[in-house]
């Protein structure tokens, strides 16, 4: 510890590197960090997907919608309990001006068999007959009420961005019901959705909508593969073919419509990590090729080389552990804030809540204190082997 | 009964490789400075003073031959050996000062006293003190930049003694400084050398400076002329030259 103030003065010494090293490093941790945490949030939400649901979409692209009648041939299939159409459809607020900032998820359903196989969604039962018995009503998330103010008896204009559901006018909702969700029973469950009549949907595009997605229900979860696989038999010989997966599998498929996140997120994570190893590397070699003759005094003093080493580590040290408490904290102070970023909140809220998990802030740190000192571990090692006569003859 | 020398240098070697090419700095050099001596050591460039300085002080190693300082071979000792010896037994002043610019005077002057198993108060007191023999107590919080250069050579001169060591090895230390502060530089060194017994070995070009030591040698190609003076205390109070 007596050496501490030695260390700490030298980072001092140039503030404007010390500084400049530190935020490079702290935005490492932090773009890392906030990647991780999105990446975390994506893998719990297919995690909690349902071992006892399938989906059913067109075999060639999730964007193709089948014909509604699918619905009744696929609850004929043995071992199917129910079956739901669900449609994302995609509204906005604000009539034409597709206001995305507000965006949020919101669905088309047939209320009777979605919610019968989506306990996590949980509607008080008045507010839920409220729902079924008026066709133009809306069951809403806690979260998205909170967001805008709604509550029961509240209107809701939607105008959607996807063609087929665009006729001309915005289409009115009435809240009904408000749900919420057992966080620790169903820690994936997302409250910034809307949930609708499927029929008020085909109905005002005059049946042209299909259906996006069938949610099926099956009565053993260990058949999954063999009523996966009878579904898609049934449209084998059909214009439109099927496509049947568990509901994890379809969480995934739907999460990889971006492209392969999760080695994208991974790789843009190492390629800055790398790079920041690379500049603290050099910033830390600058910092003590501009001393050798200091520690040659050093070293002339009486300080062994391994302890002079072991300054020139401890300067590095110091600095990414500053880094990675930096880092670490902005990213958890975006995690947290993430819901109030027009648009990338709401696409984010489609995942479990996102938050900086203890272990990955750790985690981080340790990590930002490795490179560290990996990339201090050059220029101490110079500082170690550097002969006193040498150094100061040469200076 | 007479004490051992404080330096006794025996047939020491020193061969530098530059690449097939082998230059020979000291060739079978010794040398005696005995406790309490003011010796100065003079010669043209490339003779091998500091070298020979830098044996003395244990931050180089002979090829051949022994050097004895204070009562220890440093030529036997290891790298890690001669560490922990050199900051208990010699003091360094350097030409250039070299004190380290991000600390005050006072924390250059505790720099060696890190190395000791003394607390932190104990330590500020020691480093006050060395500061108070230089005349610099009341500099003790200003940064190297904030000193003139014959104050910068005194910190040097405080953190070379702080750790009370039996020897003192001086490069040219007044070789960066005006006539004045040469001078100051130079009486310090004599109140150190005859108030407080320090053996100090120093390598000068200044004939003026090396007017002050009590013994004089010249090195020419590695090799150690005889003695071209002693002036003893009584001697150099009264200005005379034996």
């Amino acid at each position: 510890m007596k050496f501490a103030p030695y260390v700490l003065k030298h980072l001092r010494r140039n503030w404007l590197r010390t500084s400049s090293t530190v935020t490079g490093m702290a935005l490492c941790v932090f773009l890392i960090c906030t990647l991780q945490t999105i990446l975390g949030a994506m893998d719990a939400n297919i995690r909690s997907a349902a071992a006892d649901r399938l989906a059913t979409r067109h075999a060639v692209s999730l964007v193709f919608n089948m014909p509604y009648s699918y619905a009744a041939r696929i609850r004929a299939v043995p071992g199917v309990v129910r079956v739901a159409p669900l449609n994302f459809f995609g509204g906005l607020m604000g009539s034409s001006s597709q206001d995305f900032a507000n965006f949020f998820a919101n669905f088309a359903v047939d209320p009777g068999p979605f919610f019968e196989m989506y306990p996590e969604y949980n509607v008080p039962p008045a507010q839920m007959a409220d729902f079924v018995a008026d066709r133009r009503g809306a069951v809403i998330g806690q979260d998205l009420a909170d967001k805008y103010g709604w509550t029961v008896g509240s209107a809701v204009q939607l105008e959607s961005f996807i063609p087929p559901y665009r006729v001309g006018r915005p289409f009115e909702f009435v809240v009904r019901g408000i749900f919420d969700a057992d966080r620790v029973r169903y820690p994936g469950t997302n409250e910034m959705q809307m949930f609708f009549h499927f029929d008020y949907l085909y109905e005002s595009t005059r049946r042209r909508a299909g259906v996006g997605n069938f949610m099926v229900q099956i009565a053993d979860p260990t058949q999954a593969a063999a009523v996966a696989k009878a579904i898609d038999d049934t449209f084998e010989n059909t214009d439109v073919q099927t496509r049947t997966e568990s509901e994890a599998s379809f969480r995934q498929g739907f999460a990889e419509l971006a492209g392969n996140l999760v080695v994208l997120l991974n790789g843009i994570g190492l390629a800055v990590a790398f790079t920041v190893l690379l500049v603290t590397a050099n910033t830390m070699s600058m910092a003590v090729r501009e001393r050798r003759t200091e520690i040659a005094v050093l070293k002339t003093l009486g300080f062994s080389s391994r302890r002079v080493m072991g300054l020139i580590i401890g300067e590095a040290a110091v600095l990414s552990a500053a880094a990675g408490v930096v880092g670490v904290g902005l990213a958890s102070l975006l995690v947290s804030n993430i819901a109030k970023i027009p648009f990338l909140g709401a696409a984010l809220g489609q995942f479990p809540p996102l938050e900086l998990s203890p272990r990955l802030a750790t985690g981080m740190v340790a990590l930002s204190l490795g490179l560290g000192l990996l990339a201090g571990t050059v220029p101490a090692w110079n500082a170690y082997r550097a002969r006193i006569v040498d150094t100061l003859r040469a200076a | 009964m007479t004490s051992p020398p404080a330096v006794l240098v025996e047939g020491v070697r020193k061969v530098y490789r530059r690449d097939s090419q082998e230059i020979v700095v000291l060739d079978g050099l010794s040398l005696s400075v005995p406790a309490g001596e003011f010796v100065a050591l003079m010669g043209p460039s490339g003779s091998g003073k500091t070298t020979l300085l830098n044996l003395i002080a244990g931050i180089d190693q002979p090829t051949s031959g022994s050097v004895v300082v204070a009562g220890t071979d440093v030529s036997a000792l290891s790298e890690s050996e001669l560490s922990t010896w050199r900051s208990r037994h010699v003091g360094f002043i350097f030409q250039f000062y070299n004190l380290i610019p991000v600390l005050t005077a006072i924390e250059n002057v505790e720099l060696p006293l890190l190395l000791t198993d003394l607390g932190r108060k104990e330590r500020r007191a020691r480093a006050m003190t060395a500061l108070r023999v230089v005349g610099l107590e009341d500099r003790a919080f200003h940064y190297p930049r904030q000193l003139s250069g014959g104050q910068e050579q005194r910190v040097a001169i405080a953190r070379a003694i702080v750790t009370d060591p039996a020897v003192i090895v001086a490069d040219e230390p007044t070789g960066d400084l005006d006539a004045k502060s040469a001078e100051d530089i130079l009486a310090l060194l004599d109140v150190l050398n005859r108030q407080f017994g320090k053996t100090i070995v120093m390598v000068t070009h200044d004939p003026r400076a090396a007017a002050r030591a009590h013994i004089e040698r010249h090195l020419e190609k590695g090799v150690l002329s005889h003695s071209v003076g002693r002036h003893d205390a009584t001697s150099q109070a009264t200005g005379t030259r034996p």
